[in-house]
């Protein structure tokens, strides 16, 4: 009798290379006919958009667009100046609930949901203080487990190794890549569900810019981000979906891959090259 | 196809550049295969020598073209047509260039061939109409690539199976030819060797088109069925 | 051959254009002249002021000027009561002042919505800094004297000084504050934080650098008041101290110094040199520099404070 573990048939030694993509994960968040004003002003119109969960999420499109308006829905940042009203929803899964209702405090929004600014912007105080900040917000005492999960964030952010040594020294003494990393750490260190990325590298030179890209990539297996940049190369190297967003519409969102090779938009075709305008 | 031009007035005038030249190769391609036709029916010499000459032209094409995409892509970084359009020309100039060979190889074959008398060449019309439909596939290809036009490429594909049977003609009566009179075997063989030629300069063709598509559409239609590329046309 | 492109100018043109510049620049040295000559009428005035009010006060230092109560001796008057009036009244200022400035211009900044409401008390705020000192003092009387019934004492002059100084504190605490870039304060909202914290964990530590220097300007400026204190009652002759805040027995602190009549220094120094005799005005003159020295010990201080903590601080 032939053994049939014995022969491996070729096809199963040889997996063919496949052309179609695995299909999309667990939605992390769901923006829902979302509409933002600035006083009269309306910023963003009736936007539908899913953020897949453990992926990295996109938004460009040119200034004023509304990107980075959207990414500040996400959580609440609007909620600290006057005269802004958000309609629609934004559901946050799996609890499925809605960030933007009234009930729900916008603190506890942004403690699950974390965001990394345009420019590095540390606390001018110590590394390891500026990391442990958000624990401590959340009433953290023990030295020991803010030492702990202050070097967990660091060693995240791909920062350990620079600063163990130097944890005292004020966080303005670091480069500007390290800053941002360390407001990466920042964020981190709570454990978010979501990282917001609000033009993370726009203030980085290239090297700098690299470092923030290759964590971002990283960092997505532990949780989903959501990346507002300015860079459209920036968006095709580290993202898996991208949303192209024009005048505080959404006109097209996509897999990056089709949306930079193949855009089903006129309007999204002309901005990735160059036509715009 | 995009009616705004690029905000690079440069970008614009590189891309416009390449395309120029992808034409002006495939110009010359084309011209190639009709002077290695008429070096297989007359033989002259002078032609042979102009052909073989002239491969070295098209192989300038092939590499000044490249370095050109590749410059466009370190510079430009292009995205979505422009990407497409790029990938594409890089293709496409292989398979010209491909038929440049093809081409060259066709009129040694031809010297080759009426060395041993001029009489051989003349016993094969199929050749003829073989390197005229492969010839149309080229034109057309082209044009679809000058204009963009998918629709127009999608022709070019359904010739194909036209040069397949024509080769498959040439080789039966070369091999009844062969037969009857075991002194042209040699001359058979070269027959077959230029139909050989000319099938695979049809195939490039063929090629060329379904680049114009990948261009156009951004679908590789590449190993699909012709009633598949038909399907995924009609889409919008 | 392109028409437009750049040709070197020839030398006719060098020339014309050499001449340009030397006749824009004489309007420089004009200037430049002018300026310096309208900054040395003010130094130099100053300076001459200074110099004479040194040379007349100057010899009056001694102990004695600072340990004796005034007199109708020249030679034997000192300023004892009138510093550590002034040092009192300082002490209640700014007490009272500190933090309710601070306070409301945390407030202001922080944590009043932004409405016309908030917009007309911003104005408010910045016009009373304005508003002259001696309707400070009207105010004062009638609210402090007679109302609260603090009578003309120490605590009636501090907290009308510190109503005084008041404007400048909140709006300097408010200068200060705003300092903060919007990102430090984004980024504590954003991992958080409730607007108490981000106060007492940022906005305060950051901005206290400025405030401690807006706190000492007011003082500086609240020093050499004279005018409210007259309204509200500052005695001229007072030749007692107030009751010692520190006692023997339980409960060894004592504020009954707060109701006690004052006088301060620039009250002794205006005292003295409204007296026809010529030898006590070198009694003013020297009061006059001890006045001086302590405003500008106040704002060296302030620089020195603010160039400290900002040093720390960079955005």
């Amino acid at each position: 009798m032939v053994s049939t573990t014995s022969v491996r048939p070729v096809s199963a030694a040889v997996p063919a290379p496949r052309a179609e993509t695995e299909p999309d994960p667990a939605p992390k968040a769901a923006a829902r006919g979302l509409s933002f004003y600035y006083g009269e002003v309306q910023a963003l119109k009736n936007i539908d958009l899913v953020v897949h969960e453990h992926r990295v999420t996109a938004l460009i499109g040119p200034s004023g667009c509304g990107k980075s308006t959207f990414l500040r829905c996400f959580n609440r940042m609007h909620d600290l100046y006057p005269g802004n009203r958000y309609e629609g929803e934004i559901r946050l899964y799996p609890d499925d609930m809605n960030l933007l209702d009234a009930s729900v405090d916008p603190i506890e929004v942004r403690m699950r949901l974390a965001m990394v600014f345009q420019k590095p912007n540390p606390f001018p105080k110590s590394i390891f203080e500026n990391v442990a900040y958000g624990l401590r917000v959340r009433g953290e005492r023990s030295r020991r487990t803010l030492a702990d999960k202050v070097e967990q964030a660091l060693r995240a952010a791909a920062l350990w190794d620079e600063v163990k040594d130097r944890l005292e020294e004020p966080a303005f003494n670091l480069s500007g890549g390290q800053q941002q990393r360390l407001c990466i750490a920042r964020a981190l260190a709570t454990d978010p569900e979501m990282l917001l990325f609000d033009e993370p590298t726009s203030a980085l030179d290239p090297i700098a810019t690299a470092s923030i890209e290759e964590l971002i990539t990283e960092l997505k297996s532990r949780v989903t981000i959501l990346i507002v940049t300015h860079n459209m190369q920036q968006a095709a190297r580290v993202s898996d979906y991208t949303a192209y967003m024009y005048l505080g519409e959404l006109i097209e969102f996509g897999r990056t891959d089709e949306l930079f090779i193949k855009p089903k938009h006129k309007q999204t075709e002309d901005y990735i090259t160059g036509r715009f305008g | 196809m995009p009616p705004t031009e690029h905000i690079s007035k440069a970008f614009e005038a590189d891309l416009e550049e390449t395309r120029t030249r992808v034409l002006q190769m495939g110009g010359l391609v084309e011209a190639q295969i009709l002077a290695a036709m008429r070096a297989y029916a007359s033989g002259d010499a002078a032609i042979v020598e102009q052909v073989i000459e002239n491969d070295r032209r098209v192989n300038g094409y092939e590499v000044a073209i490249d370095s050109a995409c590749s410059h466009i892509v370190v510079r430009r970084q292009p995205a979505a047509s422009d990407l497409r359009l790029i990938m594409g020309i890089s293709k496409i100039v292989t398979d010209l260039e491909r038929m440049g060979d093809e081409a060259e190889k066709i009129a040694r074959m031809a010297r080759a061939l009426h060395q041993q008398g001029p009489q051989h060449a003349q016993r094969f019309p199929a050749i003829r109409h073989a390197a005229d439909t492969a010839l149309r596939m080229l034109r057309q290809a082209l044009d679809a690539f000058a204009r963009l036009d998918a629709a127009a490429a999608a022709e070019v594909l359904k010739e194909d199976p036209t040069i397949d049977s024509e080769f498959t003609s040439v080789l039966r009566q070369a091999i009844t030819y062969m037969m009857e009179d075991p002194r042209t075997i040699t001359a058979g063989l070269e027959i077959v060797w230029v139909a050989k030629a000319i099938e695979r300069i049809g195939d490039h063709a063929k090629n060329v088109a379904e680049q114009v598509i990948y261009i156009v559409r951004g679908t590789d239609v590449r190993h699909t069925s012709f009633a598949d590329v038909e399907r995924e046309l009609s889409k919008n | 051959m392109r028409t437009d492109a750049p040709q070197p100018p020839r030398s006719a043109e060098l020339a014309a254009m050499r001449e340009l510049i030397r006749r824009h620049k004489r309007a420089d040295i004009v200037f430049g002249l002018v300026g310096l000559v309208c900054m040395m009428v003010g130094v130099v005035t100053l300076l001459v002021l200074f110099v004479d009010l040194m040379i007349d006060g100057l010899p009056r230092f001694s102990r004695d000027f600072f340990m004796n109560f005034p007199s109708r001796h020249a030679e034997r008057a000192g300023i004892l009561s009138a510093w550590v009036g002034t040092c009192l009244v300082m002490l209640v200022t700014m007490v009272a002042a500190v933090p309710l400035g601070v306070a409301a211009g945390i407030y202001l900044e922080e944590y009043a919505p932004k409405n016309w409401v908030t917009d007309l008390i911003e104005i408010n705020v910045t016009n009373l800094a304005g508003v002259p000192s001696i309707v400070y003092g009207l105010l004062a009387l009638g609210l402090f004297v007679y109302i609260f019934g603090l009578g003309q004492s120490i605590a009636t002059a501090g907290l009308t000084l510190a109503l005084l100084i008041l404007p400048v504190i909140i709006v300097t605490t408010r200068e200060a504050i705003r300092a903060i870039p919007v990102a430090i304060r984004e980024a504590a909202y954003g991992v958080g934080a409730t607007r108490w914290q981000v106060v007492a964990d940022h906005v305060l530590p950051y901005s206290i650098g400025g405030i401690m220097t807006g706190v000492i300007i007011g003082l500086a400026r609240a020093i050499g008041e004279t005018a409210p204190l007259i309204t509200v009652g500052a005695l001229t002759f007072i030749a007692f101290l107030p009751p010692s805040p520190l006692r023997s027995e339980a409960p060894y602190v004592s504020f009954e110094w707060l109701l006690s009549p004052f006088t301060v220094l620039p009250i002794q120094m205006f005292n003295w040199v409204s007296r026809p005799d010529e030898k006590f005005l070198l009694n003013a003159a020297a009061t006059g520099i001890v006045i001086i020295v302590a405003t500008l010990a106040m704002n060296a201080l302030a620089i020195w404070l603010r160039y400290r903590l900002r040093k720390r601080i960079k955005w």
